[in-house]
């Protein structure tokens, strides 16, 4: 079987970003490109996937084709690739089974949303699309109070609180403070992230991530065509997917997602690791209780200690067990829907190779995961990657 | 008046032969409907409340000032307009000038009920902005953003909705509905209805400003709008608004109990579903 190598990786900074759709893929298409050690062009792609979740309803059909022209990529075969929150986590999974399955030999996998562009009166597109729209966003509920359903249960179950929640709000915003590519550069004291404006009790705004637009690429490479490109390459040792109910009220439980269990096991299992060999988590953080369950789902705390793991500052950068959310997660970094999941893999790259800002590099990293999550938990990608092939 | 009872937020008066129902609120002397009520609402607690009696009705005359559909989706019932004078009615609608509904099997009686003085005011700027926010929410042109119900895909789950109707899927009870089972067979038609009684197991109150469209003009009004996670007796659970009138602060472990209200009104249409209130 072939094995998967990323090659290159870049990324826009996320948050307001003053170019449309086209400006903002090609850049962050362009920093991929120039990461890549040896001459690379983008006729050297073979194939692409873009995820996107809506573009606020512009460029719905069609997308990727528009953006692979505007990049120099145009006349490969391309798709969009739509799962929520999870949709380039997915184009990353579909573009290393194309080349798992021989098809392809280098594709580019990206996403990218444009999230800030629409008029006062159109803003409220976003809020619950991607939920169970007849049963939940008709019961009053967006993602935030999804997630804040989640959160008081996780409290009454397990007895963790909010401040376990504004644990994972302080750390994030420290990890993404020197991030360059972050759309919320800012350091946040306890008590403040714990009086902050209640938007879905109990979460504050300090327990949501922004609202935010950005693009993201990586580049992948069988490993026969590898050295054509880079000497130093980090190996994409495995993709782990899952799904689960859409709606919170058809699943089992509301404190663990089901989803993100099945990708890590299936990850972790191909790449032959397990939860305790990982260095860095790009963990999906879109509301701090997210994080909390994940830490849980992912196996690095036991199922209802997740609050605890918080609490001991187990996810803190070269002082805990793992690093949790380098980058500062959605939470700091942002969340451009679409974009989020494979800008996820371009800090797992980076750190992996080195190359991040001097004060956020963890050290001595070999082994990294991202985990990108659609809606409340209906859908999950979840990533290895490597300094070593296996 | 033989009775006065508190049914599902509004006020009950039974006599030998007629039910007079009405809002438990007054303004500027007059009773009023609450924020999220309507005759509609009204004749649908009148009717459960007959049926908990034993009175087995299938039909009722009335003016349309009653959504029919939302009635039939919710009790079964069919209210008859008076042009389908053909059709034969036992039971009467008759609607009031103010926010009260009498069913009645005797036309020729004097239906002069009187309801208890010690009504609840309500305030006027609320009453005012909230009933300018469903006229705007009324507007034909009045759309969602984002995700969209249609009214298609709203009368297809109105059984469901309205009548809590779940599926038998072997031993477990299937609300909402769903289509195939993990075999591939479809999931016979709803046909159990769940009691309507549920107990919280979370809740949220979402701040006004992260309100989806279909709630935007409303929640700054309502201070935000609350929800409840619940799971039934049977086994299904569910996620519902709270009634907008019930004072209400949720706990984990609550029993509460479920009441037809307005949803929200988009195209021109209104949409009702049940919302959740306390049990005494």
């Amino acid at each position: 079987m072939v094995d998967v190598a990323v090659i290159g990786a870049g990324q826009t900074k996320y948050g307001n970003h003053p170019s449309g759709l086209k400006g903002m893929w090609a850049e962050a298409a362009e920093q991929a490109f120039a990461s890549v050690d040896m001459d690379f062009e983008p006729r050297c792609v073979d194939e692409a996937f873009i995820g996107s979740v809506a573009f606020g309803g512009g460029q719905l059909g069609n997308t990727a084709a528009l953006l692979t022209e505007h990049s120099g990529m145009e006349g490969i075969p391309v798709r969009r690739v739509e799962n929520a929150c999870a949709s380039s986590g997915f184009a990353l999974r579909d573009a290393w089974m194309a080349i798992k399955s021989g098809q392809a030999d280098v594709v580019i996998a990206g996403g990218i949303e444009k999230m800030n562009d629409l008029s006062p009166e159109r803003r409220r597109f976003w809020l619950g699309v991607s939920g169970d729209t007849e049963w939940e966003r008709l019961a009053g509920l967006t993602f935030p109070g999804t997630y804040a359903l989640m959160a008081r249960r996780h409290f009454h179950e397990h007895g963790s609180n909010h401040d376990d929640l504004v644990n994972i709000s302080v750390k994030n915003h420290m990890h993404g403070f020197e991030n360059e590519m972050a759309h919320i550069r800012k350091e946040v004291s306890f008590e403040k992230a714990q009086s902050g404006f209640m938007v879905a009790d109990p979460l504050t705004l300090y327990d949501c991530c922004p609202t935010s637009d950005g693009a993201s690429a990586v580049i992948l490479a069988a490993d026969h065509v590898v050295r054509q490109f880079t000497d130093d390459p980090v190996w994409l040792r495995s993709s782990g997917a899952g799904s689960d109910y859409l709606a919170l009220h058809d699943r089992p439980s509301i404190t663990q997602v089901k989803a993100t269990q099945q990708a890590s096991a299936a990850a972790y299992k191909a790449a032959g690791i397990t939860a305790k060999d990982v260095d860095l988590a790009e963990v999906h953080d879109c509301f701090t209780i997210a994080e909390l369950m994940a830490t849980e789902d992912l196996g690095f705390a036991q199922h209802g200690e997740g609050g605890l793991f918080a609490r001991e500052q187990r996810g803190v950068r070269n002082q805990g067990d793992v690093c949790i959310n380098p980058s500062g997660g959605l939470k700091s970094k942002g969340h451009p829907l679409g974009a989020t999941g494979t800008g996820q893999a371009v800090e797992v790259f980076k750190q992996l190779r080195g190359s991040v800002e001097k004060a956020r590099q963890i050290r001595d990293a070999e082994i990294g995961i991202t985990h990108n999550v659609g809606g409340s938990g209906a859908t999950c990608a979840v990533h290895v990657f490597g300094r070593d092939r296996a | 008046m033989k009775e006065v009872i508190d049914w599902q937020g509004y006020l009950a008066m039974f006599d030998e032969d007629a039910l007079m129902i009405q809002s438990p609120f007054t303004l500027d002397g007059s009773i009023a409907f609450g924020s999220d009520s309507d005759y509609t609402t009204m004749a649908i607690a009148g009717l459960q409340l007959l049926f908990s009696r034993g009175i087995d009705i299938t039909s009722v005359r009335s003016l349309p000032l009653v959504n029919t559909h939302a009635v039939k989706a919710a009790t079964g019932v069919e209210v008859m307009s008076d042009e389908e004078n053909d059709t034969p009615c036992e039971w009467n609608l008759l609607v009031g000038e103010e926010a009260t509904l009498v069913f009645t099997n005797n036309l020729e009686r004097d239906l002069a009920f009187h309801g208890p003085a010690d009504l609840e005011a309500l305030d006027p700027t609320f009453a005012e902005d909230m009933a300018a926010a469903w006229n705007r929410e009324l507007e034909s042109t009045h759309v969602s953003q984002g995700a969209y119900v249609s009214e298609s895909a709203y009368r297809e789950g109105a059984n469901a909705r309205l009548g809590l109707l779940a599926q038998h899927s072997g031993d477990a009870l299937v609300w909402p509905p769903r289509q195939l089972d993990k075999h591939g067979e479809r999931i016979p038609t709803a046909n159990q209805a769940l009691m309507a009684r549920a107990k919280v197991e979370s809740w949220t109150k979402l701040s006004a400003a992260g309100a989806p469209s279909e709630f935007a003009l409303r929640a700054p009004v309502l201070g935000g709008i609350q929800t409840v996670f619940v799971q039934f007796e049977q086994g299904p659970r569910g996620v519902f608004l709270v009634a907008d009138d019930a004072e209400y602060d949720p706990s984990i472990g609550d029993q509460v109990s479920f009441v037809v209200r307005r949803i929200y009104a988009q195209e021109g249409l209104i949409r009702y579903g049940m919302k959740a209130i306390p049990t005494n």
